[in-house]
């Protein structure tokens, strides 16, 4: 059963909920392992969290917000770092506070903790393989495999640039093989390949059946990386389900789509004639269409530009990334 | 504007004291604009700028930047530049409108030029009344922009930023693109080093990729997009049909993961695949939600680059 | 409103106006550094408890000057008068407040760059290394100058007050209206160059301080260990770098080393700690090089 089903979404405060049929609300994962009952956390006059209900699944899901948002302090509730002030948190039905067993289960890479420079990044995974408890030589070789470390593993992780030190604290946290996997910007300072590798990794663990939950500041990269989004505002659930469920779901921002065509103004003129166009902007070789009934217009547009004997050099739909979508939210 | 190039690097090698070589040989003749500089954490990046900068000396080989020789000439050179760090460089007893006003004098602006051009730069950056309290307080927002403020104040013909969107939100790293992006239509060109692609295309003209101290993709980010001979399309996963369509004219349609379709075709004219592919999605009334004929993103290319590596 | 005048309108661009005026060469950045570190060590621009110490020391140093000029006043038609609490000479000396006081300022005026790390931005900056050690130690200099001649100069212009013929005395005393300057300056070049070369080796400003106070008094402690008693004298004493330059001091005002100082009748006295003085300026001048050497910085 997948979680998160990406045609499922809800967003909070004012805005419509839940478009495609679907069996629950998308705040709340099938087979929920992580579960996040009314948890309101506060630092003195400053309220963290509050209130906030929602439950994480195998898979990947994203944990997004603009800064101050809740999202490390929900991330250390998650862990059993903290502790709520009302409401429960619970991981596998238990306490992570309280439970060493679940402990065990969970593993949290935080953004910006050091790791004890003077250490290999053989000695760092041996080194929280025994603190679990995990004795299998293998257990730690796989890990370091996993991350592509294997090459430097007898380096000293003090001399390892910001990506590869990162790329240590993965395979160490994945070393005690963990159910939920809590991650805090985990593709900082990688390049290219290393990201892609690292995203391919963390796809593949959420496949796998763990929960896999990524909190990142990089958008583009969160769209490659998870179906499934938590959006955080001001301590409360913004919105939660796939992106482009989510965005769907707001129907009163109509969608702009991009075209590139050499009678742009001809097309856009017979665009304007379909019903579900509201409007089109016009430049040089290029229109924009907007409409909050996408679908009807993507089936008209190839059939109008045939018509024409205009070349669709490109189509492009300008807010169908997390970015735009998170724009969108956060305005 | 007299040079064309921001800057040119001729074999420049760096190799530090403990044996270390953060750059190997680099060549590269960067234009003027929004450049990208693309490279992981410890690719030699940082090292380039302190090159660029004069603060340090090649081990070998040359550079010259907006025409100034930096070996000949390091303090001519950084009148022209500025200079954004990617680190904490921010006094915490200082306000943001003093610091950025002292740093124009230090830049060698008079004392009531350099105030006045300290305000213009702060309110250009968007620090409003913040640019009167002490910087301890500040967000990491509000530095990264004093930052920047503190790079343009004496109006630099070319400005070196170290990972600018560091550590942003969201919301954040968007301004800070946009500020870098409005530094063009004020003439100041820009080096963008980061290790974000993203970042790169919304941004930058230019592209220029560094690995382990070496040259690894130098060119226009438009014609890095560029891909000869495939369209790739969303049909709202009804690839299958297209396929179905364009498989008897000597097309091939590969349908990807995210059920796109990429439709090839041999020895045909890209116009003239991209009129029949559009005749065939309109006479099945199959929906084009995007069409494209270049690689969707920079990390594409480069991942597709690095693997075509990896084969030789 | 007629309809003319509403007729016509204009936006005048908002945006970004290029800088066409006037660039000081390196001449001018440094000394605008040579002011900011000043302005940053005295507190000003800045909040008030950072302005308390320098200036309350200032005060406190400024205190036998008024005591001298008050005894002269209230000694003025006395049998009693022209006794003075302090001369000159004396003045121009090393007060626990005055090593406080460079303990003080010249870690403040470099250690901060380091600790917060602007100096990668000074540096992105046209200037040079040795630029940067000129307009800090240059700093440090005026400010301990200042310091040194301020209480002089109320010192003098009290004096010159209190006594019976302001001109009679002025012309009296001329000799020390440059004594005390060249005696001031050289007191202060010392001072700003080992006080800043000593902070440039670290980033914490509080064991720069606390560095500067033992490079004062270790040698000062050993060397007084070394003569035996305070009446004792011999060429060692030269080696009490906290005191090294009162004996220069004294070839200003007297014209040779303090008879009854720790160096009196040492031969040669005078040159020798010239001699070392001037060493000490090479070896400060030389960390200062190293540390803020540049390229490579």
């Amino acid at each position: 059963m997948s979680t998160g089903d990406p045609t499922q979404a809800a967003t909070g405060s004012g805005h419509p909920t839940q478009a495609a049929t679907g069996s629950g609300d998308p705040a709340f994962a099938a087979e929920a392992t992580v579960e996040v009952a009314e948890l309101s956390v506060w630092f003195g006059p400053k309220v963290a969290l509050s209130e906030l209900s929602c439950s994480f699944g195998p898979g990947v899901t994203g944990l997004l917000g603009p800064n101050g948002a809740g999202k490390t302090t929900l991330m250390r509730a998650m862990t059993g770092l903290l502790g709520p002030k009302s409401g429960s948190v619970r991981v596998l039905g238990q306490d992570p506070r309280r439970s060493r067993e679940v402990q065990r289960s969970l593993a949290l890479v935080p953004e910006d903790e050091a790791v004890p420079p003077a250490l290999t990044a053989r000695q760092l995974v041996r080194y929280v393989a025994d603190l679990h408890g995990v004795a299998a030589r293998m257990a730690v070789e796989r890990c370091l495999e996993e991350v592509d470390l294997i090459d430097v593993a007898d380096r000293r992780v003090g001399g390892f640039s910001k990506g590869m030190r990162q790329r240590a604290k993965v395979a160490a946290a994945l070393v005690a093989d963990p159910t939920v996997l809590v991650l805090d910007e985990p593709l900082n300072g990688t390049d290219p390949v290393q990201r892609a590798h690292l995203i391919a990794l963390f796809r593949r663990l959420g496949a796998q059946g763990r929960t896999v939950i990524v909190s990142s500041h990089v958008l583009h990269e969160v769209e490659r990386l998870a179906e499934r989004q938590i959006v955080l505002l001001n301590g409360r659930l913004a919105a939660a389900g796939g992106h482009r469920a989510i965005r769907d779901t707001m129907a009163d921002r109509p969608r702009r789509v991009l075209v590139r065509t050499p009678q742009a103004r001809q097309l856009a003129a017979s665009l304007l004639g379909i019903d579900a166009v509201s409007g089109v902007t016009v430049d040089d070789g290029s229109l924009v269409v907007s409409s909050s009934r996408a679908g009807e217009v993507a089936v008209a547009l190839p059939r109008l530009a045939r018509d024409l004997a205009t070349r669709l050099e490109e189509v492009r739909p300008l807010d169908d990334s997390l970015e735009s979508l998170f724009r969108e939210l956060v305005r | 504007m007299d040079a064309p190039s921001a800057f040119i690097a001729d074999g420049l090698t760096k190799t530090f004291p403990g044996g270390t070589t953060a750059l190997d040989g680099l060549s590269v003749a960067v234009p003027r604009g929004a450049v990208g500089l693309v490279g992981a954490n410890g690719a030699g990046k940082t090292t380039l700028f302190r090159l660029l900068l004069g603060l340090i000396r090649p081990t070998s080989g040359r550079v010259e930047v907006c025409g100034a020789a930096v070996a000949t000439d390091p303090i001519g050179v950084r009148r022209r530049l500025g200079f954004m760090p990617e680190h904490d460089c921010l006094p915490p007893d200082q306000t943001a409108a003093d610091l950025v006003a002292t740093f124009g004098e230090l830049s060698g602006l008079p004392p009531r030029a350099a105030r006045q051009r300290a305000s213009d730069v702060l309110d250009l950056v968007g620090l409003d009344e913040a640019r009167f309290r002490s910087m301890d307080g500040f967000s990491t927002g509000m530095r990264q922009r004093t930052k920047l403020a503190q790079a343009i104040v004496a109006d630099p013909e070319l400005v070196l930023l170290d990972e600018p969107t560091a550590g942003l939100d969201p919301m954040g790293r968007e301004e800070m693109l946009a500020l870098v992006d409005r530094l063009g239509t004020f003439g100041i060109s820009v080096v963008l080093a980061t290790h974000l692609l993203d970042d790169v295309q919304s941004v930058c003209d230019h592209v220029v990729m560094i690995d382990g101290g070496r040259l690894v993709l130098d060119g226009p980010t438009h014609k890095l997009l560029e891909r000869a001979g495939t369209v790739r399309l969303d049909v709202g996963g009804r690839s299958e049909e297209l396929d179905r369509a364009l498989s008897g004219r000597g097309f091939t349609t590969a349908v990807l993961d995210d059920g796109t379709a990429e439709v090839t075709a041999d020895g045909q004219g890209i116009d003239d695949v991209l009129d029949i592919v559009r005749d065939a999605v309109a006479e099945l009334g199959l929906p084009l939600h995007s069409l494209s004929t270049g690689y969707a993103s920079l990390d594409e290319v480069f991942l597709l680059k690095a693997s075509g590596r990896a084969d030789d | 409103m007629t309809d003319a005048v509403s007729a016509v309108g204009a936006v005048y661009d908002r945006g970004y106006r290029p800088y066409d005026g006037i660039r000081r060469g390196r001449a001018g950045t440094v000394a605008a550094l040579y002011v900011a570190s000043i302005r940053r060590a005295l507190g000003i621009r800045r909040s008030w408890r950072q302005k308390v110490f320098p200036w309350v020391l200032l005060a406190i140093v400024t205190v036998p000057a008024v005591v001298n000029v008050g005894i002269g006043y209230v000694t003025r038609d006395t049998p009693a008068e022209g006794f003075s609490f302090i001369t000159y000479r004396e003045y121009v000396g090393v007060s626990s407040a005055l090593l406080l006081f460079v303990a003080l300022t010249a870690p403040d005026v470099v250690c901060p760059d380091r600790r917060h790390r602007v100096l990668s931005l000074i540096f992105a900056r046209p200037l040079v290394g040795h630029d940067y050690v000129l307009a800090k130690v240059g700093a440090v200099t005026t400010i301990v100058f200042g310091f040194s001649i301020l209480p002089q100069i109320v010192l003098f212009v009290g004096q010159m007050l209190v006594s019976d013929g302001a001109l009679d005395y002025l012309r009296d005393n001329a000799e020390v209206l440059w004594q005390v300057p060249v005696a001031a300056g050289l007191l202060a070049v010392y001072y700003a160059a080992i006080g800043v070369a000593v902070a440039s080796l670290t980033s914490r400003r509080i064991v720069g301080g606390v560095a500067l106070l033992a490079l004062a008094l270790v040698p000062s402690v050993i060397t007084g260990a070394i003569l035996g008693s305070d009446d004792a004298t011999g060429a060692v004493a030269v080696g009490n770098l906290l005191a090294l330059p009162l004996h220069l001091r004294d070839v200003v005002f007297l014209g040779h080393v303090d008879p009854d100082g720790p160096l009196g009748g040492v031969a040669g006295a005078g040159l020798m700690a010239a001699a070392v003085y001037t060493a000490v300026l090479v070896a400060a001048v030389t960390i200062l090089a190293v540390r803020y050497r540049e390229p490579d910085a």
